[in-house]
C-alpha cells in the first residue's frame, strides 16, 4: 500500500523538520537516496568528523548556516587553502572528490555566503593567515567560536576583526590576546553584541575599555577570570544594551566599582559576580537597587556575609527568578527577608554559615515556587527542613544536598510523596539514607540525576528500587558505594534504559557479570570504573561489544584487565574520542597498548598514560598520535 | 459527515443561520461543512471570499472516506470554548490511524491548505520516526528503495562517519 515514498518531496521535507534530534536526523539520511538528498537540501547545520569530506559536503549542502569544525582533526591553513580554491581541482584524497549526489555546475564556493556561525573551538592548528581567509570569504558570517585555541594571540585577532558582519565572538582562553588584540577587534566589528573573553588574562582596563567605546550594541558581555579594575566596570555602565554581565572570579574589582554599575546599564536582567573577593553587601545593594528588572543574580563565594539590608532590597525586584549567595554567612532573620521574594525560582545556598531548620523553613513558606535549591554542606539541616521544603515547595525539579550528614530516609519519604516533579538529587556523602529510604524516593518517577557518591549503607536492593520504577534516569554517580555490586547493574541495565553517565569507581564487587550487564545499555555514553580489580578482559570486551556510544572511559588502575580487553575495546568502541584514562592497566602490555592506540588513533582526542609508557611506547606511534590531533597525558 | 447544528431555542433573536458549503470527493459522494469550519482551509478560504464557494466545490484529489474525516477535523477545531487539552486529546486520537490513511490526511491537508492538520499530520509521522533505526524506519513505513550498490555505498559510506 502507499509508503512514506509516496509523498512529494515538500511533504517529506516538513516530515523531516519534525525530527528534533541529531540522531533522527542521521538515521533518516541513511534510509534511502531520496531521504539522503532531502537531508542535503534541508539540513542547515553540520559537524563534520573527516576533514577529508569536507569540501564535497559543502558542496553538497547548500543551505547551511552553521559549520562545527571543533571536532575535526588536522583543520589548520592548508586546509583552509584548499577550501576556498574556486576551482575544482582534485583534491588530495580523490574518493571525496565524486559525488553524484553533488549536480555539475554548482559554484564550489556558495557556501561561504550562506554561512552565518563558524565554529573553531580547539583548532589549535589553525593559524592568524588561514583564519583571515575564511573570515574574509565568508562575508555574512556572524558568529564565530575559537575558544581554547590557547595558541591565539593579537594577530588571530587581527584575522578576526576583518568580520566587520560578525555579532557574536567567543574566545575564551585564547591566552595570546592582549588589549591591542581586543582593540582591533572593536573597531573592525562594530556591530558585536555577544563577546566572550573568559581567561584571556593578557586583557585589561584598556582593551575593555575601547570595546564599550566602540561596539555600543552590546547585549552579553563575559570577562570573568580577567584581571579588570573598577575602571572598566564604570566603561561598561556606559553600555546601553547590556542584559548579560558576567565576572567571575575578577578578584580586584570592589564595592566602588559595583556602584559605576549600580547607575549604569539601564536592560541589565544577569549579573554573575561569583567568586569576587572584594565586593561585598554594600557593592550588591547598589547594583539591586538601580536595576528594578534583575532576573538573576549570582555572589556565590563572594560574600562573606549576607546582610538582611541586602536582601530586604531583593523584595522590590519583582521579576527575580535566581539568587546564589554560597559561602555567606546568613542569619533566620536575613532568610525571612529573602521569604518575600516570592518570584524566586531557584536559590543557592550552598556552605552558606548559618543555615538552620528554622531559617529554612521561614524561606521556603514565602518562595513556594521554588525549583532549584542547594544546601550543599549545609550541615545542621536535618529531615524537620526537607519535611517543610517538600510541602511548600511542589514544584521543586533540583534538590542539591550533599553532605548534609543528618538526613535520612525519612526525608527521601517526604520527597517521595511530595516532590513528584523532582528530576535532580544530589546526596552525595549523606551517610543517613539507606535502602528504604531509595525506596520511598523512587515515586519521583521524574528523576533523571541522582547522585549517591560516598554512601556506603546503600545496596543492589535500594538501587533497584529506583532501576524499576525511575524509567528517565540519566545519571548515576555511585563512587565508592561499597555495597553497590553486579545486582544492581542489572536492575540498571533493565529498567533504566536511558542512562548515559555512570560513576562506579572503587565499587570493587563489580565483576565481568555486572560489565555484561553494562553492555545492554545502548546509550551509555561516560563511563567511570576506576579500580575495579574484579573486572577482566572478558568483561570489558562485553562492555565495548555493548555500548556502541561510549565516548568518555575512566579505567584508571583496573589491574585485571589484560591485551584481550583492551583490544576489544578499541575495535568495538567506535566513538571513544573524547577521552579514554588508561592508567595504571598492569596487565596490559606495551603492545597491547600500541595496538589499541594504533586502531583507534583516528579517532580519539585525549589518552591518559602511565608515564612509564614514554619510553616504551615507539616513537612511531606517538608521532603518529600527535600528528592526528590526539593530546597525550602522561601521569 | 457533519450536519448542520439545530438554531439555538432561546429568548433571544435567532442566529444567523449557518451557512454551509458542499464538497465532493473524488468518488462522487458529497458532504456538508460550515462556512467557519471550511475557513480553516486556506483553499477554501479563498474560494469564499470570491464567492465561488455557493455551488457545489469538487475535491478531485480526495477519498469519500478521508474528506468525511477532514470535514470532522475542521468542524472540531471552528468549534468555540474547547480547551486546550481536550482539543489535544481528539487530536491524539484522530491520527491514530494505520499509516496509509495518516499519509492519506497529510496530502488532504497539503491539497486543501490546512496548516493545523498538516502540521498534526507530519508531526506525527516524524514521531514515530524518532528513535528507529534506518533498517527499522525502512521496514515501518515498506520503503523499498532501488538503489544501485553503488549508490548504496554512497548513501553509507561517507555518510555515517563522515559529520553529524
Amino acid at each position: 500500500m502507499a509508503s512514506l515514498e509516496s509523498l512529494t518531496e515538500d511533504l517529506l521535507v516538513r516530515i523531516y523538520k519534525g525530527l528534533a534530534s541529531d540522531g533522527d536526523r542521521k538515521s533518516w539520511r541513511l534510509v534511502c537516496r531520496d531521504f539522503h538528498r532531502i537531508d542535503a537540501l534541508t539540513r542547515s547545520s553540520l559537524r563534520v568528523l573527516r576533514v577529508e569530506f569536507l569540501r564535497s559536503l559543502l558542496a553538497n549542502y547548500p543551505r547551511l548556516d552553521t559549520l562545527d569544525l571543533s571536532v575535526c582533526p588536522r583543520i589548520d591553513d592548508g586546509a583552509v587553502a584548499v577550501l576556498l580554491t574556486s576551482r575544482g581541482s582534485p583534491w588530495a584524497f580523490p574518493r571525496a572528490a565524486s559525488s553524484s549526489l553533488s549536480p555539475p555546475g554548482r559554484d564550489p564556493l556558495a557556501w561561504t555566503r550562506g554561512l552565518r556561525k563558524l565554529v573553531l573551538s580547539r583548532s589549535t592548528g589553525l593559524g592568524h593567515h588561514g583564519l583571515e581567509q575564511v573570515i574574509r570569504a565568508c562575508a555574512y558570517l556572524e558568529s564565530v567560536d575559537v575558544s581554547h585555541c590557547c595558541g591565539f594571540g593579537d594577530r588571530e585577532a587581527a584575522a578576526l576583526s576583518c568580520g566587520a558582519r560578525l555579532r557574536e565572538v567567543k574566545m575564551d582562553k585564547c591566552l595570546g590576546v592582549t588589549d591591542v588584540g581586543l582593540a582591533k577587534i572593536a573597531v573592525g566589528c562594530g556591530r558585536l553584541e555577544k563577546v566572550s573573553l573568559k581567561w584571556c588574562m593578557e586583557i585589561g582596563d584598556l582593551g575593555v575599555d575601547l570595546l564599550c567605546n566602540k561596539c555600543v550594541d552590546l547585549k552579553f558581555l563575559d570577562l570573568s577570570y580577567l584581571k579588570v579594575t573598577n575602571d572598566s566596570l564604570r566603561s561598561i555602565g556606559s553600555l546601553p544594551k547590556l542584559e548579560v554581565l558576567a565576572l567571575v572570579g575578577c578578584s580586584l574589582i570592589d564595592d566602588t566599582g559595583l556602584q559605576f554599575l549600580g547607575g549604569g546599564c539601564p536592560l541589565l536582567r544577569v549579573i554573575d559576580m561569583s567568586r569576587c573577593n572584594g565586593i561585598s553587601s554594600c557593592g550588591l545593594i547598589s547594583v539591586a537597587k538601580g536595576h528594578e528588572d534583575l532576573v538573576q543574580l549570582n555572589a556565590s563565594y563572594s560574600l562573606t556575609e549576607c546582610s538582611s539590608i541586602l536582601l530586604r532590597c531583593f523584595k522590590d525586584l519583582k521579576n527575580l527568578n535566581a539568587i546564589k549567595i554560597d559561602g555567606a554567612r546568613v542569619s533566620d532573620s536575613a532568610f525571612k527577608a529573602l521569604s518575600n521574594c516570592t518570584s524566586l525560582v531557584e536559590i543557592g545556598l550552598g556552605k552558606c554559615i548559618g543555615a538552620t531548620n528554622l531559617g529554612l523553613m521561614r524561606l521556603v513558606s514565602g518562595c513556594v515556587n521554588l525549583r532549584v535549591l542547594d544546601l550543599t554542606c549545609c550541615h545542621s539541616i536535618t529531615d524537620a527542613a526537607i519535611f517543610a521544603i517538600s510541602d511548600s515547595c511542589r514544584n521543586l525539579t533540583c534538590l542539591k544536598l550533599e553532605s548534609c550528614n543528618m538526613i535520612t530516609e525519612k526525608s527521601l519519604y517526604y520527597l517521595g510523596s511530595f516532590c513528584l516533579l523532582l528530576e535532580e538529587l544530589d546526596l552525595t556523602d549523606c551517610g543517613g539514607i539507606n535502602d528504604t529510604g531509595l525506596e520511598y524516593l523512587s515515586n519521583c518517577l521524574e528523576l533523571s540525576c541522582l547522585k549517591l557518591a560516598l554512601c556506603p549503607t546503600i545496596s543492589d536492593k535500594g538501587l533497584g528500587h529506583i532501576a524499576s520504577k525511575c524509567r528517565k534516569i540519566c545519571e548515576i554517580d555511585l563512587y565508592r558505594c561499597n555495597g553497590i555490586g553486579d545486582d544492581a547493574l542489572a536492575a540498571l541495565s533493565s529498567g533504566c534504559k536511558k542512562l548515559r553517565r555512570l560513576n562506579l569507581s572503587y565499587c570493587s564487587d563489580v565483576t565481568d557479570r555486572g560489565m555484561e550487564y553494562l553492555g545492554q545499555l545502548e546509550e551509555l555514553w561516560d563511563l567511570e570504573m576506576r579500580s575495579l580489580f574484579n573486572v577482566t578482559g572478558v568483561g570489558l570486551m562485553a562492555l565495548a561489544a555493548g555500548c556502541k556510544r561510549l565516548a568518555d572511559l575512566d579505567m584508571k588502575y583496573c589491574e585485571n584487565v589484560d591485551d584481550s580487553g583492551f583490544w576489544a575495546l578499541a575495535y568495538y568502541a567506535r566513538n571513544l574520542r573524547q577521552e579514554a584514562k588508561l592508567v595504571h592497566l598492569n596487565k596490559v602490555t606495551v603492545e597491547g597498548f600500541e595496538l589499541a592506540l594504533r586502531t583507534c588513533w583516528v579517532r580519539i582526542k585525549k589518552v591518559k598514560l602511565l608515564a612509564a609508557l614514554r619510553f616504551k611506547l615507539s616513537s612511531d606511534v606517538r608521532e603518529t598520535l600527535h600528528s592526528r590531533g590526539c593530546k597525550i597525558r602522561w601521569d | 459527515m457533519s450536519s448542520p447544528p439545530s438554531a439555538s431555542a432561546s429568548s433571544s433573536p435567532p442566529p444567523c443561520p449557518k451557512k454551509m458549503i458542499t464538497l465532493r470527493s473524488s468518488d462522487g459522494a458529497t458532504f456538508e461543512i460550515e462556512e467557519t469550519a471550511a475557513l480553516q482551509s486556506k483553499t477554501l478560504e479563498n474560494m469564499i471570499h470570491e464567492n465561488c464557494a455557493s455551488t457545489l466545490i469538487p475535491v478531485p484529489n480526495i477519498t469519500g472516506e478521508v474528506l468525511a474525516r477532514v470535514v470532522e477535523f475542521c468542524s472540531k477545531h471552528a468549534e468555540a470554548g474547547v480547551d486546550d487539552e481536550s482539543l489535544g486529546a481528539w487530536d491524539e486520537e484522530f491520527v491514530a490511524v494505520d499509516h496509509t490513511t495518516l499519509f492519506d490526511y497529510i496530502r488532504a491537508a497539503n491539497f486543501l491548505e490546512i496548516p493545523t492538520l498538516l502540521d498534526l499530520g507530519c508531526q506525527t509521522v516524524a514521531d514515530m520516526i524518532k528513535g528507529k533505526t534506518p533498517d527499522e524506519i525502512k521496514k515501518t513505513f515498506k520503503i523499498t528503495t532501488a538503489c544501485t550498490p553503488e549508490e548504496e555505498e554512497e548513501v553509507r559510506g561517507e555518510n555515517q562517519w563522515a559529520f553529524e
